[in-house]
């Protein structure tokens, strides 16, 4: 691995350009390196892992009972990725990936943006894999914006990195395996936790289990129920929550609860929300990939071939960002995105790709048995995806109500772009991380159609944060210079 | 609306902002209007404006345009209290005059060799401008680099809030009944005994009259009531960065700060076709001017880039006509639908109430485009 620490470092092309050190891009490259593959890994973070393994050779936290066994899956991946002839950008941000024009210099060639230590570059690949993962769905309660509530992943997040345990009285709650697992790494760190409220809906098992009788077979079962068993002996985990409220002047003080009818308070100074995780799809819905509304996770996720190849020829998508199916399918789906590439870049031929993908494809089997279990089950309510309050915000950076959401689809805005050009909604620095589903969800409730027709937001670069002297300094044409001096 | 037969006074095709002021101004008249609009993905020209009202470098090789987006500049006070009294929302007029700035001598010598065409042309319609050198341009706008060596000053040019201009106008025609269908893109008009036949996937709409105000699709709309819109895409790219506090009150006419913080850089033009791609070496020239005139902006965060296309007739003026063989269908057409509002909602509107075009805009029609030029 030769890692990149300066814009200057970087060669101005690539064979294969990987967004994301996640498990999928981590495997990708490693093994696209060893069929001979020019490869760059370009990431965010400041050491590889990604979020599910994020920090994982450099976590304070090394008592191993913490973070639990799966966590430590991820060093031998690290460790493989350490040990291939791969390139690697840590702390860099991918702000656009472009195709070239007709007729342009780039030919067939991405143009990728890339900004690293205050710093912006274009670089060139033939094939992009995006691995960017999975973010929380949106949970937009009365109340979340009050300091003092924050996500479960964020909490994890500063768990794993900086070893930070959260001071004073925490609830949890929401829905959805991460939850359990962040309140069981909580707990074993020593965090005082008043209670986890579970939103699941109760109808939720039945349907579940119905959908899906071969989860009794699945591998998720046993690790489940062992999580679930341990967070519920050490602690005070309250079902069948039908409606969340954050309170508190200027930052939380309680959080109040209904359950079966009856309006519950609980003091504490932190809530961690989480009701599951959706793909990251903001890069592929900028560079033009078709998505399809997923009716079971609830999310749109790209549409991807055998090779988890997109429909932008050139641009596979593997990880959780191509649907949510967890970090070991991710390093599988990651290696299959590397054969197509390989094999697209002429590296190797059609029956090795086919032979190789096929231990990985049965592997990708076994571990979607009983995912759709998952799915099902931790399904979240839609009092907790539309909100019914009038008040709540639902983009936070621009401070756009449910009230006014609501308002402006009987204006006639029949879909969250025209909902952007007439609320802003959408249009502050998180591009709509924080708001898109639950617009898109609440437009469809609307409306009384189906996601699918309400679509997303259009998405243009940057896709991240990137100075206006970064952009000033890049090359620029002729044509441009044309196009801007009259 | 599907499938359903529907009346109306008046059919207005496009929701955009040129679309939503005239049916704005038609309702104030009291007519029964409804607008037929697409969908959520559209072209849209009204989603990447940018938001001046401005009037200094408009009208070279046609007075009567100078003269019409003046008068538009001069109706917006009453445009934006009309605005306030029926919506109660405030569209953040503000003209305090605008600045063209010049990155260099030969940049001020064309500009200014502009301006004095402009100004020169037989029936220019008077008003004001100043040409400043950079220590007269500092002293107004002092954020400014040392690379700016002068600017044009006109104190007509303003700018508004035009995402909430475009809200407000769609909450005003609602207030005044009007009927806004977004989903029904038009595929044919029939003229018929009593007006006019639209149909399309969501049924049929008769109307007495129709405005044709859909952008780019009038070229294909005007030719089934013999109107003529020869009107092609020419593309613009904006970047948008993240708030700051206020800095600068005066619009640019290629940068602006807007009344939530933002700070808008624009006007590239391209013709690429319908291509909506934000292309990086464009963004990078626009970046680096906006920088060069205002040093301060290094700093700031991109929150967005966009590009959309412009409504561009051959000679870039915009069209009004009323068809001859088919009296009662209009078109409107123009790429400055936030300057114009004004006057589509205030005086075309109006016009077109009382079944023909204002006084002043004869020379607009399409038959412009088939004068034989003279030796």
């Amino acid at each position: 691995m030769k890692t990149i620490a300066a814009i200057e470092a970087f060669a101005d092309r690539y064979d294969l350009a990987i967004v994301g050190a996640g498990p999928a891009g981590l495997a990708a490259a490693s093994l696209a390196v060893a069929h001979g593959v020019d490869v760059v890994v370009l990431d965010e973070n400041a050491s590889p892992g990604g979020q599910i393994y994020r920090a994982v050779t450099s976590t304070p936290m090394t008592r191993r009972e913490i973070l639990g066994e799966d966590y430590w899956r991820g060093v031998e991946l690290v460790q493989e990725f350490s040990g291939s002839a791969s390139s690697y950008a840590p702390s860099t941000t991918v702000w656009n990936v472009a195709r070239g024009l007709d007729g342009d210099s780039l030919g067939r060639d991405f143009e990728i943006g890339v900004s690293l230590r205050g710093k912006a570059r274009l670089l060139r690949a033939k094939e992009v894999i995006l691995a960017t993962g999975a973010q929380e769905r949106p949970f937009p309660i009365p109340g979340w914006t009050l300091p003092g509530v924050m996500t479960a992943g964020a909490a994890q997040i500063a768990l794993k990195s900086s070893g930070l345990v959260p001071d004073g009285h925490l609830v949890l709650a929401g829905t959805g395996p991460l939850l359990y697992l962040v309140a069981a790494q909580l707990i074993e760190a020593g965090a005082s936790i008043r209670a986890l409220l579970d939103t699941t809906p109760r109808a939720n098992w039945m349907s579940a289990l119905t959908a899906t009788p071969g989860f009794l077979a699945s591998p998720y079962l046993a690790k489940g129920l062992a999580l679930l068993r341990m967070v519920h002996r050490r602690l005070d985990v309250v079902g069948g929550i039908t409606a969340l409220r954050a309170e508190g002047q200027k930052r939380l003080n309680r959080v109040a609860f209904e359950r079966a009818g009856r309006r519950t308070e609980l003091d504490c100074d932190l809530l961690l929300l989480h009701q599951g995780i959706v793909p990251s799809i903001n890069l592929s819905n900028a560079i033009g990939c078709a998505h399809d509304w997923d009716d079971v996770q609830l999310a749109f996720r790209p549409q991807v071939d055998a090779w988890f190849a997109s429909t932008v020829q050139g641009v596979a998508i593997a990880g959780d960002s191509a649907g949510i199916a967890g970090g070991e399918s991710a390093a599988a789906r990651g290696r299959i995105a590397a054969l197509g590439a390989a094999f697209r870049l002429e590296r190797i031929g059609a029956g090795q790709r086919d032979r190789d993908a096929a231990p990985l494809r049965a592997e990708l089997a076994l571990l979607a048995r009983g995912r759709r279990f998952l799915d099902v089950f931790h399904r979240p309510a839609k009092a907790f995806r539309v909100p019914s309050d009038d008040a709540t915000l639902v983009c936070r950076c621009e401070e756009v109500s449910a009230k006014t959401i609501r308002e402006t689809v009987m204006l006639g805005a029949c879909g969250p772009n025209q909902m952007k050009a007439f609320t802003r909604c959408g249009m502050g620095p998180c591009q709509g991380r924080l708001c898109g589903l639950t617009v898109t969800e609440m437009i469809t409730d609307a409306r009384a159609v189906s996601p699918a027709e309400v679509g997303y937001y259009r998405l243009r670069p940057p896709v991240k944060p990137v100075t206006l002297a970064e952009i000033a300094a890049l090359p620029q044409t002729a044509d441009a210079e044309k196009a801007v001096a009259r | 609306m599907s499938d359903v037969r529907l009346e109306t006074d008046i059919a207005v095709i496009g929701g955009g902002l040129v679309g939503a002021a005239i049916a704005y101004g038609l309702a104030r008249e009291g007519r029964a209007v409804r607008v037929l609009d697409e969908g959520d993905v559209a072209l849209r020209a009204s989603r990447a404006n940018f938001a001046l009202v401005w009037v200094q470098s408009k009208g070279l090789g046609m007075p009567e345009y100078a003269a019409w987006t003046r008068a538009s500049a001069a109706a917006w006070p009453a445009l934006a209290a009309a605005l306030r009294e029926d919506t109660g929302i405030d569209v953040g007029l503000s003209q305090p005059g605008g600045f063209t700035l010049a990155l260099s001598e030969a940049e001020m010598q064309r500009r200014m060799e502009m301006t004095r065409l402009l100004h020169n042309q037989p029936d220019m319609v008077k008003y004001d401008y100043e040409i400043l050198d950079h220590a007269q341009t500092s002293k107004r706008l002092p954020a400014i680099g040392r690379d700016v060596v002068g600017s044009i000053y006109c104190p007509l040019d303003g700018h508004v809030n035009s995402l909430r201009l475009f809200r407000c106008l769609h909450q005003a025609i609602k207030r005044y009944g009007v009927g806004y269908h977004p989903n029904c893109a038009v595929e044919t008009i029939t003229p018929i005994a009593q007006g006019f036949a639209l149909e399309g996937s969501f049924g049929e709409l008769r109307a007495g009259k129709l405005v044709l105000a859909a952008g780019l699709d009038n070229a294909r709309l005007a030719p089934m009531v013999d109107l003529e819109a020869p009107v092609v895409p020419s593309k613009g790219q904006i970047i948008v960065t993240e708030k700051v506090a206020p800095f600068l009150t005066y619009p640019m006419h290629t940068l602006r700060q807007t009344d939530e913080g933002g700070v808008m850089i624009g006007d590239s033009q391209e013709d690429h076709g319908f291509d909506t791609a934000v292309t990086t070496a464009v963004i990078s020239v626009m970046a680096q001017r906006a920088v060069r005139m205002f040093p301060l902006l290094a700093k700031l965060n991109v929150v967005r880039t966009w590009s959309a296309l412009r409504v561009m007739s051959p000679d870039g003026f915009p069209i009004y006509a009323q068809s001859r063989i088919h009296p009662g269908a209009f078109l409107a057409t123009c790429h400055s639908g936030v300057t114009l509002a004004a006057n589509h909602a205030l005086t075309l509107a109006p016009a077109i109430a009382r079944g023909g075009l204002p006084r002043g805009t004869s020379s607009f029609t399409s038959e412009r485009f088939h004068v034989p030029t003279l030796a």
